[in-house]
Order: structure tokens, then C-alpha cells, then sequence
């Protein structure tokens, strides 16, 4: 078994990760329709393993983000080589967040479910939640601050409406097992979409050399790719964590630390 | 040794002379022509450079069917481009089409959502297809012309660790063995009664998610069996090679066509 040392067993579990996040991305495109741009898709199942590969690996499953990513963007999103190697940062960073989250704060991660209702609600609070709070910013930020009223209403009710449904989802969630790992699950669901849909829909839109997309298309890119990567996140994602966490740990593949 | 794209998808160069150059220039190629991409901001420059990808494409053997494979891509793209420039966008020039969608008083103000379509609008679309062209055959031109044994001598000839070029080979070798076993958990579910034609959507998500587990676990197993037959041979991924069974150097083609992959950059830059 592994001690702290880079061996064989991380190098080959970040090139099958890397393939099967590669071919998970190719099935779900070619299943599932595109909505506009290719990556953002509600149905985008790629994405949902990326999360549990920064848990289970740490930095192994952010490289193994990072290159699928790039291969997915040359085929079959078909971007260029330079495009392409700016988008990947965008899957690097939703493994990197609960990497980094999992192995400053959760040292030995139980998702063992005590409550399975509490799990089926999950998904879907954390999901609704954030996503009407994320919409009530959009419509503040777009066109509440330029024409106030009926928008500004809308972005009160829909944000203080989000935030009371995902802090019931984060509730929900501490009740699911053991509290720490959940909240910290949680929270890296959030972060990683957000923060992966700012840099993937950034790169599509606004920076990148040049980016496919006019950059009027960020927002609807933004809320998309945000919504997407949460449903599938949380409902795909908590069932990978559930059911193969023990499996990684027994199996030894589990990296304790940043790279080993 | 069939390239990426052909094990992908069946398409790949077919001119000796271009799958025989080095891997290096096969990739100074494409990456070149991205980098005229970002240079293409007008008309003229955007199609110039369609042609000039069209005319590698054609010259290096891929046939034009490969593009088929990306027709959803390239849909998608242009309705998107569209629909962004035409209803989220008021592009100033000689008015073509408008039409108000939505129409109400605000707080601040007549809110009004339309659709705008200028003369400029079309014009910046046209550039924006014209550059999604462009990059879809750079990306074919690339992933059409290198095998992934080219890759991992490559990386073998540039001192890197047995590591990198290892995890290179397993990629490649597990793209295939993860659609073999897609197609067979596929097949399994089918044979217990699934019918992925005639479920809605939502069932298929279902469906799909629930053949990821299965498929992770197979990860699992083979990542632990390969990585114990490595460690059996006894080296390390930190290992280096002294020696190379494969010479790969450049030829006066390749150097020829690196340069003048260069001479078009530089072009592009100066338009």
C-alpha cells in the first residue's frame, strides 16, 4: 500500500480518472442535447464525478479534471488547442475546491448515510436553493440596478427565498450523517459550481484567446453552467460519494494528503 | 496505428507525408492556427482563415464527413451566437429585423426586450461561425493526424519521467476500455428490460447515472491491478529511461512546415 510517496497506484487511478471523466463527458454529449454551448448542459454527467475525484485524490483528481477537460474541448466540443487549455482550468477547479476543503477541514471523511430521507432531500434543496439565489443575482445585477421596480422585488423574494431553501438543504444535509463531511460536501458542491461556472463561462465568453462566444451570452452561459453542475452534482455526485468512498478507502487508491 | 479522432470517431488523415511528420510539427500545426484564431476579428480575416484550415484539412487527408461528427457543436454554437447577439444584445447599425418580445413599464424606466437584428449583428456573427470553423479544424487537423504511440514518444524524447509517458499510454488505453465497458453495463441493463429509446429524458439521466457506479468500481479494481503489475517490474514513476528504442527526430518538412506555421502567425498578427 501507498505511504506519503507519489507511487504507481496514483499515477495509474489519475489516468483512468482522467479517461473515464473523458469518456463520461463524450457519452453525455452525444446522448444528451447541448443547450448552446458544449459543457453546458443540465444533463452534463461529466461533471458530476470531478467533485468526488478531488475528494477521494486531492490534486490527482484535479489534473485528471484539468486534462479531461482539455480533451473534451478539442473532441467533440472541437475549441482550439490554446482555447482549450484556458477552458480545462474551469473542471481543474471544481475537483481542486473539494480537494483543498476535504484536506484542510475533513481529514477522514464518512459519508455513511444514518437518515436516507435526509439524503433524497439533499439534492434538492441545496440545488433549488442556491440556483433561485444565484437567478435573484442575476436579475439584480442585470437589470434590478438599471430599471428597479418589478425586478428588485423579484431579486428580494428569490434570494431570500434561495438562501432559506439551502440553508434547510444544509440542514438537511448535517442530519443526512456525520456533520462535518456532509457540511464540508456541501459547501465544495456549491463552491466548485460557481466558481468553475465563473471561470468556464468567463473563458466562453469574455477571456480567452479569443473565446468562442460574444460576451453577451456570460450570463445565460453563467446561470447554465452553475445549475447544471449543482443538479448533477448533488444528486450524481452524493450517490458516487455514498457508494464509493469506502471502496477507495479499502482499495488504498484514498490520497490522504495533497499528492499521496 | 490508427490517430485519436479515428479511434473516436472513425476520421483521420489519410496523406502518408502528413501522418509521417513529427509529432511536434503535427501539433505546431493546429496550435498555430489557434493562435490565428484570436488575430481573425474581422470578415475577410475570419473566412481567410476557414479557407486556410479547409486547405490543411484537405491536404493532410481527413475527409470533410469528420465534420459530421461536430454538426451538433457547430449548431449549437451558431443558434447560441445568435440568439446572444439577436435578443441579449443591441448591436448599433442599419436595422434589419426588430420585433418586441416583452414591453412593460419599470420603476425606472420603459423596459423593453426585443429582438435586434442589425447589419453589424450579422456581421459579428458571421465572424464568430466563421472562427468556430476554424477551431473545429484545428482541433480535427490535430486529433486526425496523432496516434497516442506518437504521443508517448514525444514525451519519452523529451527526458521525461516514466510516469508522464505511462499515464499518457493508460489515458489512451482507458478511453477505450471505459466505452467497452459503457457499451457492456449498456447492454447488461438492456437485457434486464431497459429500453433507452422510448424512456423520456429524466429516466435516461437516471439510468445513466446509475451506470457510473458500476463503472468507477471497475476504475478502482483495474487501477489497483495495473499499478501492482508496474510496481512488480520495479521501477518508479520518477524513473528515467537511459536509452530509447525509437529515434524521432525532425525532418527538413517538418522544420520547413514549423516555419512556415510561423510566417502565418506572424501574418495574422500584422492584418
Amino acid at each position: 500500500m501507498p505511504g506519503k510517496k507519489v507511487g504507481w497506484v496514483h499515477v495509474v487511478t489519475f489516468a483512468f480518472a482522467t479517461a473515464i471523466s473523458y469518456v463520461l463527458g463524450v457519452v453525455s454529449s452525444l446522448i444528451f442535447p447541448v443547450l448552446g454551448a458544449p459543457g453546458v448542459s443540465a444533463l452534463y454527467v461529466a461533471a458530476a464525478v470531478y467533485v468526488p475525484l478531488g475528494v477521494w485524490m486531492g490534486m490527482w483528481g484535479a489534473l485528471a479534471g484539468y486534462f479531461s477537460c482539455f480533451f473534451l474541448g478539442l473532441y467533440p466540443s472541437g475549441y482550439s488547442v490554446v482555447q482549450s487549455l484556458v477552458w480545462s482550468w474551469a473542471d481543474f477547479i471544481e475537483a481542486v475546491i473539494p480537494a483543498v476543503i476535504f484536506r484542510l477541514l475533513v481529514k477522514e471523511p464518512d459519508f455513511t448515510v444514518k437518515r436516507p430521507k435526509a439524503a433524497k432531500l439533499l439534492p434538492i434543496l441545496v440545488s433549488l436553493g442556491t440556483a433561485l439565489l444565484l437567478i435573484g443575482i442575476v436579475v439584480q445585477v442585470a437589470w434590478g440596478q438599471y430599471y428597479g421596480e418589478p425586478f428588485t422585488t423579484a431579486y428580494v423574494y428569490l434570494v431570500y427565498g434561495g438562501l432559506i431553501i439551502a440553508l434547510a438543504g444544509i440542514i438537511t444535509g448535517l442530519a443526512v450523517g456525520d456533520a462535518k463531511t456532509w457540511l464540508a460536501y456541501i459547501v465544495s458542491v456549491i463552491l466548485a459550481s460557481l466558481f468553475s461556472g465563473l471561470w468556464g463561462a468567463g473563458t466562453l465568453t469574455i477571456f480567452n484567446f479569443p473565446p468562442p462566444l460574444p460576451r453577451e451570452a456570460f450570463w445565460p452561459v453563467f446561470v447554465g453552467w452553475v445549475i447544471g453542475d449543482l443538479i448533477v452534482l448533488s444528486t450524481i455526485g452524493t450517490a458516487l460519494v455514498v457508494a464509493l468512498t469506502e471502496l477507495f478507502k479499502r482499495s488504498g487508491l484514498y490520497v490522504e494528503g495533497w499528492w499521496a | 496505428m490508427p490517430t485519436i479522432l479515428g479511434e473516436l470517431a472513425g476520421v483521420e488523415a489519410s496523406r502518408e507525408w502528413y501522418r509521417g511528420l513529427h509529432v511536434l510539427t503535427k501539433f505546431f500545426i493546429p496550435f498555430s492556427l489557434s493562435l490565428c484564431i484570436l488575430f481573425a476579428d474581422d470578415l475577410v480575416s475570419a473566412f481567410s482563415l476557414v479557407l486556410v484550415s479547409l486547405f490543411l484539412v484537405y491536404a493532410s487527408g481527413l475527409p470533410l464527413s469528420g465534420l459530421k461528427r461536430y454538426v451538433v457543436i457547430i449548431g449549437s454554437l451558431t443558434s447560441f451566437i445568435a440568439v446572444s447577439l439577436f435578443l441579449f444584445a443591441r448591436i448599433p447599425g442599419r436595422v434589419i429585423f426588430e420585433a418586441t418580445l416583452l414591453r412593460f413599464e419599470a420603476e425606472k424606466g420603459v423596459f423593453e426586450w426585443k429582438v435586434y437584428v442589425t447589419d453589424a449583428a450579422l456581421v459579428y456573427a458571421c465572424v464568430f461561425v466563421s472562427r468556430i470553423f476554424a477551431m473545429i479544424f484545428s482541433a480535427m487537423l490535430l486529433l486526425g493526424s496523432v496516434t497516442d504511440r506518437e504521443i508517448v514518444w514525444g514525451l519519452r524524447s523529451l527526458g521525461l519521467p516514466f510516469g508522464a509517458s505511462i499515464a499518457a499510454s493508460l489515458f489512451f488505453r482507458g478511453v477505450k476500455i471505459f466505452v467497452s465497458d459503457f457499451l457492456t453495463i449498456r447492454e447488461a441493463m438492456m437485457a434486464r428490460g431497459v429500453d433507452f429509446e422510448r424512456f423520456s429524458l429524466r429516466r435516461k439521466f437516471s439510468l445513466y447515472s446509475n451506470a457510473l457506479i458500476p463503472l468507477l468500481a471497475l476504475m478502482i479494481t483495474r487501477s489497483y491491478e495495473v499499478s501492482l503489475a508496474l510496481e512488480t517490474r520495479g521501477i518508479t514513476p520518477q524513473s528515467r529511461a537511459k536509452t530509447v528504442y525509437h529515434r524521432y527526430g525532425l525532418g527538413r518538412l517538418d522544420l520547413a512546415l514549423i516555419l512556415a506555421s510561423l510566417l502565418v502567425v506572424v501574418a495574422y498578427a500584422s492584418w
